[in-house]
């Protein structure tokens, strides 16, 4: 694995493993309650009740990075689900199912395993989700909770000049009243699990915790755009990033926000660049390569082509940021209702990653079709064309996020440079 | 009177007639896409690209207005994609695509949504006409859809019990016409073909269920018989289960309309599980074999087979899964059940 350039990226890896080592001891020595959650989940009604989550996205990248992926989802494919099914967000409903398995090796599953839920809470997207969660549900013994996902059918342009102030414009407010009156369910049933009453100023409080630490990236990104060469790299931009989106507004992850931002702050004053020798901008389009993550330094030295860009960072400003939070319960749902709009469809998604490309000088695009999670590869082609369209190159890379099976990263590499020599 | 495309059974009919529509469902057969290509994933399933090429194409000129319900993940996105063509110009003239948001989770919330997303459907295709949907209009659609309906119970009582009369093949093609002709002219034809199977002798063979991809064409059944079974029924919403229960004809007619569409109508985003597989669950028992289709397309259903195939083993009903309609294991299954 290439070298970890900042502090931060160290830290932020040391939290999420002591983090999680007491979420375990917590759940099976004090039984305390904790979710497992979709990531475009209103993670902050779960955090203003004191219920950790555990984000699925965030699990499958985890057993990914352990090379375990291969091994459960085999397993998944021998229960009878066959292989042309959606990957990412099963991977982790795979290794539960794995760990039933005679002489399975989940003692190696990261970190010792997901110990058993209070709940499984995820947003009905696409088709699949809400059967991978109820099958999910089911083996664990723990109640899912979905919350409905009508589709947008007004989208105005350039959003993300809409989203912080005038989010009360940018969706139909008939989306937003529907999830908010789930969220209402959803709060009771936290209520029941926990014992206690939700509280509404501590849910105004993380939000606006979250709005200082999204500024704080919204800092990071602006450097990145601005510095004459990459200060951070993409990986490390992520894990940085990630570690505090799935707690955010807590008091670490606002820290964690402003030590990151610090960091950066400090390479770019002192000129320290990511990849001395940076020539080439690139954009990763899409969910990240979590069992290759070496993948994205592996340009640097022969073709100075150095990864900039992902949505990691650069939608946390864009996507999280709400100001006026009278009702802060109404926010979140603006927050929550089209994040797969924002990231995965026609026109948000190609017009903002154009938008996000100019402002990163980016010179060309790597975009993700995913092979295994197949749902989630549409709007591709848009944004493909539209990268085109505003003269950046793209190459589509055909891979799934955490599946390495069917994955030559030899290949790939060599693939890869010879777009890079093109352009 | 002005056509409308819809492009699944979960668009309100009888709204659409009311309102002075002749609806069709988009059902275009293509063997190539090239419009569509140009926008649209291989992710997408044959029929939605099928479905936006022609929406794409001049064929479509015909059409006022196509109706999209949120009944699929798919379907959802054909509607952003078809908005996106037409913002960025690259299409002469498209059919107005219009969403409905039809939910199909079981819950307070989305029962409450679907219907107010009901009554602006209602009110968008009042828009479209300049003119107000009569209760009246309302109410002898919804005559109209259910004397339909009746037609089509009719036509499957003769593909149940021990002696079936009606092969999966006629029915597919029977039932289906009603998704694309007027319902009081269908009604008339299915009457008078059930008149004529009624005469007939009984069809020998074993009875199948299917499950898995929607059977829009008979194709798949025609593969299936040939090998000297009967398919009996199909849990999609092209066969046994278009016509589904009446609409009340006693409540207010919106209201009545909306739960039709909600309670009694398949789709994809059924949830829970439960309720989803509860047709399944009965018509599994009444048959002799389940085949269950799952081409290299499906992403979704096949979350769903482990748990039925479990379901078929504690009931040692037969069953066989297979990705390919042209499978070998189709004949040898059928031959087993014929050998008892
Ligand atoms: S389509 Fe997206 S949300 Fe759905 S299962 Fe696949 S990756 Fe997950
Ligand atoms: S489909 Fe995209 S936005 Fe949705 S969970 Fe998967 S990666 Fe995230």
């Amino acid at each position: 694995m290439a070298e970890k350039q900042l502090e931060c990226t160290v830290r932020a890896a040391a939290y999420q493993k002591a983090w999680f080592a007491e979420l375990r001891e917590d759940v099976f020595e004090k039984q305390k309650p904790y979710a497992i959650v979709q990531a475009d989940m209103p993670l902050e009604l779960f955090h203003a009740m004191d219920v950790p989550v555990v984000s699925n996205q965030w699990w499958a990248a985890m057993v990914s990075a352990k090379r375990l992926a291969p091994y459960y989802l085999d397993n998944l494919n021998a229960l009878g689900y066959h292989d042309g099914l959606c990957r990412y967000c099963s991977l982790s409903l795979a290794s539960t199912l794995a760990s039933t398995l005679a002489g399975n090796p989940t003692q190696a599953a990261p970190w010792g395993g997901l110990p058993k839920p209070a709940l499984l809470s995820a947003r009905l997207t696409c088709d699949c989700i809400q059967r991978v969660f109820e099958i999910w549900a089911a083996k664990l013994g723990a109640p899912f909770v979905p919350l409905d996902a009508p589709g947008a059918s007004e989208l105005p342009p350039r959003w993300w000049e809409l989203s912080r102030h005038r989010w009360s414009e940018l969706f139909e407010s008939h989306r937003l009243d529907f999830m908010v009156a789930q969220f209402h369910s959803l709060i009771g049933t936290l209520e029941r699990i926990t014992g206690s009453t939700f509280n509404f100023e501590r849910l105004r409080t993380l939000m606006e915790g979250v709005n200082q630490q999204e500024l704080y990236f919204e800092e990071v990104r602006e450097m990145i755009c601005k510095a004459p060469k990459a200060p951070v790299r993409m990986h490390e931009q992520v894990s940085n990033v990630m570690a505090a989106q799935w707690l955010r507004g807590s008091d670490w992850a606002i820290a964690h926000a402003r030590a990151f931002r610090d960091e950066v702050k400090k390479r770019v004053d002192a000129g320290v660049a990511a990849c001395p020798s940076e020539r080439v901008r690139l954009m990763w389009v899409g969910a990240g390569l979590w069992h290759d993550t070496d993948f994205y330094t592996a340009f640097e030295e022969r073709y100075g082509a150095v990864f900039v860009w992902s949505m990691y960072l650069a939608f946390g400003p864009d996507g999280y940021i709400r100001y006026g939070l009278d009702d802060p319960l109404r926010a979140l749902a603006s927050r929550t209702v089209s994040f797969n709009e924002q990231l995965h469809n026609p026109p948000w998604a190609n017009e903002w990653i154009v938008e996000q490309a100019k402002a990163h000088r980016i010179d060309a695009a790597l975009v993700l079709e995913p092979l295994g999670t197949r749902p989630s590869a549409t709007g591709n082609l848009f944004i493909e064309r539209a990268l085109e369209a505003a003269g950046v190159p793209v190459l589509p890379i055909a891979a799934d996020m955490v599946d390495a099976r069917g994955w030559n990263g030899l290949e790939m590499r060599q693939k890869v440079g010879h777009f890079l020599e093109r352009i | 009177m002005p056509v409308v495309g819809v492009t699944s059974n979960t668009v309100p009919w009888e709204l659409l007639r009311a309102a002075g529509f002749d609806p069709v469902l988009l059902s275009p057969r293509r063997r190539y896409t090239p419009l569509a290509d140009r926008y649209m994933e291989d992710v997408f399933s044959a029929r939605v690209k099928a479905i936006f090429d022609f929406l794409l194409s001049s064929e479509a000129a015909a059409l006022s207005a196509v109706i999209i319900p949120r009944t699929s993940e798919q379907e959802h996105k054909l509607y952003l994609y078809l908005r996106e063509v037409v913002r960025q110009g690259n299409s002469q003239s498209p059919p107005v695509p219009i969403l409905y948001n039809l939910l199909h989770a079981r819950s307070a919330e989305a029962e409450a949504y679907g219907l107010a997303r009901t009554h602006d459907l209602k009110s968008t295709l009042e828009q479209l006409t300049g003119r107000a949907v009569e209760p009246d209009a309302l109410a002898t659609a919804i005559a109209e859809g259910n004397a339909a309906r009746q037609a089509i119970r009719g036509l499957l009582q003769q593909r149940e019990g021990p002696a079936p009369r009606l092969s999966g093949t006629e029915a597919l093609a029977l039932i289906g016409a009603w998704y694309f002709m007027d319902r009081v002219e269908y009604t008339t034809l299915a009457q008078e073909a059930l008149l004529e199977i009624q005469t007939r002798a009984p069809i020998q063979g074993p009875r199948i269920l299917i499950k898995g991809s929607l059977q829009d064409t008979p194709d798949f059944c025609a593969a299936i018989e040939a090998h000297g079974a009967i398919v009996v029924a199909e849990d999609d919403w092209w066969g046994s289960r278009a016509a589904g229960l009446d609409i009340d004809a006693t409540i207010d007619p919106m209201r009545a309309i909306f739960d039709k569409y909600y309670f009694d109508a398949p789709s994809p985003r059924v949830f829970s599980g439960e309720i989803a597989d509860a047709w399944f669950h009965r018509k599994a028992t009444e048959v002799d074999g389940v085949i269950v289709y799952l081409p290299e397309e499906d992403d979704v259903i096949g979350w769903d087979y482990p748990r039925l195939r479990d379901y078929l083993n504690e009931r040692a009903i037969p069953h066989l899964m297979v990705r390919k309609e042209s499978s070998a294991s189709i004949a040898a299954f059928i031959e087993r059940l014929s050998n008892g």
